[in-house]
């Protein structure tokens, strides 16, 4: 197991994508700084200037490859005969990308200290109660902590299609239309008055509302037609579910 | 040392590896030889745990399972195609695997890589490509490796060299599985034979066993060819012509000599057909389709 962690940090650390991927999102950052920094000074830093959004992408772009790279190199063999079991390979790609998730998480609350101490906008008290009757600060750390979660859904997802689909371009188009297209589907479906809501408020791509209903309760609730906790909770079972599909899907696939 | 005891590979339902079973001995250079689609890379697969199967495979009294991979700590490949990241160097390739810095640079010294084992990988010859999928097999002083068409892209120079590699991890104990199509490369360098087709093994023995129990055609020359072959017609022997001579199997020269004698024909000529290795393939092949045809 330890050998098959080194070899994915290994391939990791000397990806382009995953250095260039933190300066886009800080980028990006910047950019809603500049665009809500003297309205919404407080929700920027509770959202760590929305970042959340860039690290699903980067996350979708990163870990979309972590199999098809695997598949497509003809690597896959030399991965699975030297590792013990599948499960080592599976568990390994899955820790990586989730470290990889948590410093992008990391480097997104470092600028968001950064940006608001800049003239980017109004400055923003980290101790003065915002959300929950929580100071901003903590607000900000529950966040990141809530859309961490989010991003092991995401993370499972984007595993359990990566085994079923080998090609990277194919992988990265799916990833990126069903996690950001899908919630607005999920919303169409509810405009729609079906009947079935009760069921469909439950399909996976709702749960992906976590980290927005989170900081936006009043906004999104309407929307998804679930709690926080019911969220959490459905977010945390989908993970688990997308986790077990996939590595299965992984087991008998042949190579 | 590597057993397969009654394995049998399945792909979905259907089964590819039909009751396989030899051995590769300590140091050993065993060619597993067949035609396209007889199994080859499925067996070599099935050894790496990478198939469903059933029967026994152990290495070194260590049982290999699809989910038991321990044993082939020891164990280096190379199947189908190198497996190579091209955004990382030649030398980064193999640190990803490697434990043994020292011995990870005698392999680059040795396939004679040190020109462009700094350069990205992306940018490499199939036949580069080839050689560091070799280097990455030959890996942390392997005790088996396994070749799946070692020789594919390489040229004369390369092919050369990779048979001196070969030859020499052999004679330091390291065992070699290796397949390839080019059989006059894989004699040079290999002790025993495992034959197959359509999943199943037609011959397993040592070279030498190899070469004799297909090496059983004699050419036959007489002072009177025509009375020759009358004589054989009449005897009902079989035979075939060649020239100005005839080819006899081994087990009728008896029979022949008696009937060259009772015919006054004086024997000019008798000697033992040398085919190439090919040949003998192609031979026990042929002989195994026929009596399959048969039943």
């Amino acid at each position: 197991m330890s050998s098959n962690l080194y070899q994915e940090f290994y391939k990791l650390y000397h990806r382009k994508v995953a250095w260039i991927a933190p300066f886009m999102m800080i980028f990006f950052m910047i950019i809603m700084g500049i665009a809500m920094g003297k309205s919404s000074e407080r929700l920027l830093v509770m959202t760590a200037y929305n970042s959340s959004q860039w690290i699903s992408l980067v996350l979708i772009i990163v870990g979309s490859t972590f199999f098809s790279m695997e598949f497509q190199n003809n690597a896959i063999l030399t991965l699975l005969y030297k590792a013990s079991s599948k499960w080592h390979v599976y568990l390994s790609k899955f820790i990586v990308i989730f470290i990889y998730d948590v410093i992008l998480h990391l480097i997104a609350i470092i600028f968001t200290i950064i940006l608001s101490l800049t003239p980017l906008n109004n400055p923003a008290s980290w101790s003065n109660i915002y959300q929950y009757q929580k100071p901003l600060a903590l607000n900000m750390i529950m966040n990141t902590g809530v859309d961490m979660i989010t991003s092991l859904l995401i993370i499972s997802l984007i595993f359990l299609l990566s085994c079923i689909i080998n090609s990277n371009s194919a992988v990265i188009t799916i990833n990126i239309l069903i996690i950001f297209m899908g919630p607005f589907v999920t919303t169409n479906l509810f405009w729609s008055k079906s009947n079935a809501m009760n069921i469909l408020k439950w399909n996976p791509l709702n749960m992906t509302n976590l980290t927005q209903q989170y900081y936006n309760y009043s906004s999104y609730h309407p929307v998804t037609l679930l709690s926080n906790m019911q969220l959490l909770t459905g977010t945390i079972l989908y993970m688990l579910l997308f986790t077990a599909f996939g590595y299965l899907i992984f087991r008998r696939k042949r190579f | 040392m590597l057993e397969l005891s009654n394995v049998n590979t399945f792909i979905g339902r259907r089964k590819i590896i039909n009751n396989v079973s030899f051995t590769v001995k300590d140091g050993s250079v065993v060619g597993l030889i067949g035609p396209n689609g007889a199994g080859k890379t499925t067996i070599m697969k099935t050894i790496l745990g990478l198939t469903k199967f059933t029967g026994v495979i152990t290495l070194n009294g260590k049982e290999i399972t699809e989910n038991n991979h321990s044993p082939l700590t020891k164990v280096g490949a190379l199947i189908e195609h190198p497996a190579i990241y091209p955004f990382l160097t030649g030398l980064e390739n193999l640190k990803l695997y490697s434990s043994n810095k020292i011995d990870m640079m005698n392999i680059v010294e040795q396939l004679k890589m040190n020109a462009y084992i700094d350069l990205k990988a992306k940018g490499y010859s199939l036949g580069m490509k080839q050689k560091l999928g070799i280097a990455i097999a030959l890996l942390n002083k392997p005790r088996l490796v396994i070749l799946d068409e070692p020789m594919n892209g390489l040229d004369i120079e390369a092919t050369i060299l990779v048979r001196k590699i070969i030859k020499q991890y052999s004679s330091s104990g390291t065992s070699f599985l290796i397949s390839s199509h080019i059989l006059g490369e894989l004699e040079k360098v290999m002790t025993a034979v495992v034959l197959i087709s359509d999943g199943r093994v037609i011959t397993n023995c040592s070279i030498e066993e190899f070469e004799k129990i297909n090496n059983q055609q004699y050419q036959l020359y007489t002072e009177n060819m025509p009375k020759t072959l009358q004589s054989l017609n009449d005897y009902n022997i079989n035979f075939s012509q060649s020239s100005n001579h005839i080819v006899v199997s081994r087990g009728a020269l008896s029979s022949i000599q008696k009937i060259l004698y009772q015919n006054n024909i004086l024997l000019l000529e008798l000697k033992l057909q040398q085919p190439s290795f090919e040949d003998l393939v192609v031979t026990s092949l042929k002989n195994h389709r026929g009596s399959q045809d048969e039943k």
